[in-house]
């Protein structure tokens, strides 16, 4: 395992993508050194970070520039590559759909010397703009495994209009749960294909006005927006019940190894609970 | 017609479901860096900085990033900004009942009390309307409250605003920076007074503004015929106001050095960097060119201001590109200790350097060098304009054909390998063996790039000129669309099949409308209105241009497109603009028209004496710059 260099408190993880104001306290904790534990000095870095409020319609590819103007605005060392258009090398794993929201984004960061990790995080995390702030960072240790392997499920939370019934929630995923099959179509350029979703779809779990899933990571992804188009695909059969509208937010809470109730968070190996949701 | 206290409050909580249904949505959430956002409750007057187009191509503009710094610096005064919605959106907001709003805090447009529209093109002028009716407003001046936003324009194409004039309440002529904080002053007070019951009408704070230098207002003007249709003039009809509204003019460019904090947009723009004017005006003396024209005379930033500015430009936005912006920015008299220091300071730090000069010159290539020190040479820019010597004397962008390809030679030797030029058509007394010269011209210059690369190229980029106010060709006949559409295709087909050899043009019905806008009087307010209803948007967009819903919208205004665009004007011609006074002398401008005419060319006033231009006693003003005063011999 990497050294860890945790800058935010591991239980953090499961109230945050509910309430703005848990994921503002975590903020506080990721600025704050005191609360670090490690001065690790690397070149090579892994950080765990948020992507939320206005960032959420930002694509992937402003989104690299971001990290980058943030990165040079901080005055950290980033390297870049050879070649006639030099790009900072940093890498993201996999793209957030527009729109969404997370507590779980990932990234590697190569630096052309070697910086403080702390302090580096810190005066990064000054430099962004609202919406945009790591939690933690590790330094990539010879040997590390490839950090796509890492991020192996997700944490998903669709939250639905605070009027919905808890009780619809619950019944389209108690009716999920029991599908041997979950077919879904998928729109690719001018064809429409068929695909299950059952095989990736870990646990889920209602909760109130929200779903919380662990998906498994697959080639395509299966999206949270899928998983809602199948949700709201169910009959209602039980008397008085009906479809789930139109969420009010996506987001993605950690990525990790899958577990029993949850995930195991990528960077700290700390149980991100499914079921810790916004009503505890 | 009250703005109810609800409809001044945010809109955000109503937009933001609505953005995972548009297409780039990242342009309408604010959120940037740099933004400045203030406490409305807490200030006393409030600005609204639109640029009415897309996003991605009115933020990086420079001149509303000014204004919205030296706005935002002043106590209680708050400063936000607006684009113009994509269609996608504007039907969004129209079928939810949502204004224009602002980006900062998403405010109702109708919740400023000035909206001021910056205009660095005509074609953004329907985008206005736009703005103005979806944000609640009374399209025309004389129908808005008394406690309605005021409505400005300022920037390059307000210098002839008539075609606006019924709808905008006050003009910026000329440099803003100084204007804007004497406006404020008198809004402030004009909204004091009204809060506290002694509210005055709005024609009464529209006097005050009007005495403000670099004012007009139009509805204090009258536009006077002939029986014939002919212009007489734009008169007065207001005690007080001034014949002529002179230009505003800021005389020391240190004493103001914006932008300092940069909005960095979230999204893609057009222009990703932090750049600064290391001069502003120009006494080249291109007849074509407006920009050179209302803008003299020359005010130099000095060398070290400007260091300072490229030192806490990047550090606070973290851009990783530097503009050093000007109309010909290798005529700064200090360019060369400049680019060398400012290369010298960023080297190695993957921080690329720009330098817009269209200066077709071998000290060009020099420049071009040292801001390119790790080596990387792809394209190369020069704006030769006219394809042959002799209609470069006409517009009097005068360069030997040998210096041009000395030049090219200099460039690809040096490992540049892909050489742009930009070219006009449509250039008064222009002919066929002119247009042909053009090709001619690019093909010598890629025969020159093939002798140091066979994978060497040449990009010809060729425009319709537009004749505008205020410059020498003011009276220059338009060609139609079927003319450049003809030399064109003369180009094309003596360019042929030339690998190597790029050719790049647009479509020239844009520059139709461009034509009316610019040299329009006040009747085209009318076609400008009429277009706006029937659907016309982002006219400078050729996805969205439509130049048959203008022309029905001109015919339903009664106005004859030819009369103001392929018509020579004669020396009696008054023109709709004549009462904006950007310095320069009718007669001189109309001796340079005559000077062109008979192909001679006129050299820059700040290496030889002054030739009476009028700008400078009129402004009290001289060249600001580093250059060695030349002493007239008589
Ligand atoms: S007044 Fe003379 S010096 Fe000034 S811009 Fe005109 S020609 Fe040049």
């Amino acid at each position: 395992m990497p050294v860890a260099a945790t800058l935010s408190s591991a239980g953090s993880d499961a109230g945050a993508a509910q309430s703005p104001s848990r994921s503002s306290s975590d903020a506080v904790a990721a600025r704050s050194p005191s609360r670090s534990s490690s001065e690790a000095v690397a070149a090579r870095i892994r950080v765990r970070y948020a992507k939320t409020g206005k960032l959420r319609f930002i694509s992937a590819i402003d989104l690299g520039r971001l990290w980058e103007r943030a990165l040079r605005k901080a005055g950290l060392p980033i390297a870049y590559s050879e070649g006639f258009s030099p790009h900072p090398k940093i890498s993201f794993p996999d793209a957030l759909p527009v729109g969404c929201a997370s507590t779980g984004e990932y990234a590697e960061l190569t630096f052309a010397a070697p910086v403080a990790v702390d302090a580096a995080i810190r005066d990064l995390n000054a430099a962004f703009v609202d919406g945009c702030e790591v939690w933690q960072a590790v330094p990539v240790v010879h040997g590390a495994p490839r950090l796509s392997t890492l991020l192996a499920a997700s944490l998903w939370q669709i939250d639905y209009p605070s009027d919905t019934d808890p009780c619809d929630v619950d019944a389209a995923v108690a009716a999920l749960r029991a599908a041997q099959r979950v077919v879904i179509a998928r729109h690719r350029k001018s064809e429409t294909v068929e695909a299950d979703l059952r095989p990736f779809v870990h646990d889920l779990v209602g909760s109130g006005t929200c779903v919380r899933a662990v998906l498994l990571r697959s080639e395509p992804p299966v999206r949270a927006g899928e998983l809602h188009a199948a949700l709201a695909a169910f009959r209602p059969d039980a008397a008085g019940r009906q479809a789930l509208p139109e969420p009010t937010r996506f987001t993605r809470v950690a990525q990790g190894a899958p577990a029993e109730n949850g995930v195991d968070e990528a960077l700290s190996g700390a149980r991100v609970a499914l079921g810790a949701s916004g009503d505890p | 017609m009250a703005t109810s206290a609800s409809s001044r409050e945010s809109i955000w909580a109503d937009l933001e479901p609505l953005l995972p249904q548009v297409r780039k949505p990242a342009q309408y959430t604010g959120g940037e860096g740099n933004i400045v956002v203030k406490d409305h409750r807490a200030c006393s007057s409030s600005w609204l900085l639109v640029y009415p187009d897309a996003y991605e191509v009115g933020q990086p503009n420079q001149g509303v990033q000014i204004l919205y710094e030296v706005l935002g610096e002043r106590e209680g005064t708050v400063a936000e900004r607006g684009y113009s919605p994509a269609a996608d959106m504007e039907a969004l907001l129209r079928q939810h009942g949502l204004p224009f709003f602002s980006l900062e805090t998403h405010r109702p447009l109708r919740a400023f009390d000035v909206v001021a529209f910056s205009l660095a093109t005509e074609l953004g002028y329907t985008n206005l309307l736009t703005a103005l009716d979806l944000g609640e407003m009374a399209v025309r001046a004389a129908d808005r409250a008394d406690d309605a936003p005021l409505v400005m324009v300022g920037g390059h194409a307000a210098f002839n605003p008539e075609p606006l004039a019924p709808f905008v309440d006050v003009v910026c002529a000329g440099d803003g920076e100084e204007f804007v904080g004497e406006v404020d002053d008198l809004v402030k007070a004009w909204r004091a007074d009204r809060e506290r019951g002694a509210g005055w009408p709005r024609e009464e704070l529209l006097e005050a503004i009007a005495e403000v230098d670099g004012a007009y207002v139009p509805r204090f003007y009258e536009a006077e015929y002939t029986r014939q249709g002919r212009l007489r003039g734009t008169f007065p009809r207001r005690r007080g106001v001034p014949y002529r509204v002179p230009k505003r003019t800021v005389s020391n460019l240190d004493a103001w050095p914006y932008p300092k904090r940069s909005v960095v947009p979230l999204t893609e723009t057009v222009h990703e960097r932090y750049s600064v004017e290391i001069f502003r005006g120009c006494t080249r003396g291109c007849r074509f060119c407006q920009a050179g024209m209302i803008t003299r005379p020359v005010r130099e930033r000095s060398k070290d201001t400007i260091k300072e500015m490229v030192d806490n430009g990047l550090a606070e936005t973290g851009f990783e590109e530097v503009g050093l912006l000007s109309l010909s920015s290798a005529d700064h008299s200090e360019i060369q200790g400049l680019c060398g220091e400012v290369a010298d300071a960023y080297e190695g730090t993957a921080t690329s350097l720009s330098l817009p000069s269209t200066r077709v010159d071998a000290f060009n290539v020099d420049l071009a060098d040292e801001l390119t020190r790790d080596g990387r040479r792809s394209g190369l820019t020069f704006a030769p304009e006219a394809g042959t010597e002799r209609m470069r004397r006409v517009i009097n962008k005068t360069v030997a054909e040998a210096d041009m390809l000395a030049t090219a030679e200099a460039a690809f030797s040096r490992g540049w390998r892909h050489i742009k030029l930009y070219f006009m058509i449509g250039l008064p007394t222009e002919t066929d063996a002119d247009v042909v010269g053009i090709a001619e011209l690019g093909l010598k210059v890629l025969e020159v790039g093939k002798r140091y690369g066979k994978k060497n190229k040449v990009t010809v980029s060729v425009g319709g000129f537009v004749p505008k106010p205020h410059t020498p060709f003011q009276w220059a006949a338009q060609d139609s669309p079927e003319q450049l559409r003809h030399k064109i295709g003369l180009i094309k087909s003596r360019v042929g099949g030339e690998k190597g050899l790029n050719l790049r043009y647009h479509d020239p019905a844009p520059g139709v409308l461009e034509g009316i806008l610019a040299r329009g009087d006040r009747w085209v307010a009318d076609a400008v209105q009429r277009a706006f209803e029937l659907g016309a948007r982002f006219d400078g967009w050729d996805e969205c241009f439509d130049l048959e819903l203008w022309r029905r919208a001109l015919a339903d205004a009664g106005l004859d497109e030819a009369w103001y665009t392929t018509r020579e004007r004669d020396e009696a011609e008054v023109f709709p603009w004549e009462h904006l006074d950007s310095g320069l002398e009718r007669d001189w401008l109309w001796t340079d028209w005559q000077e062109a005419l008979a192909e001679r060319e006129l050299g820059d006033c700040r290496w030889i004496p002054c030739y009476d231009c009028g700008v400078c006693p009129g402004l009290d003003l001289e060249h600001q710059t580093g250059h060695l005063p030349i002493i007239s011999a008589s």
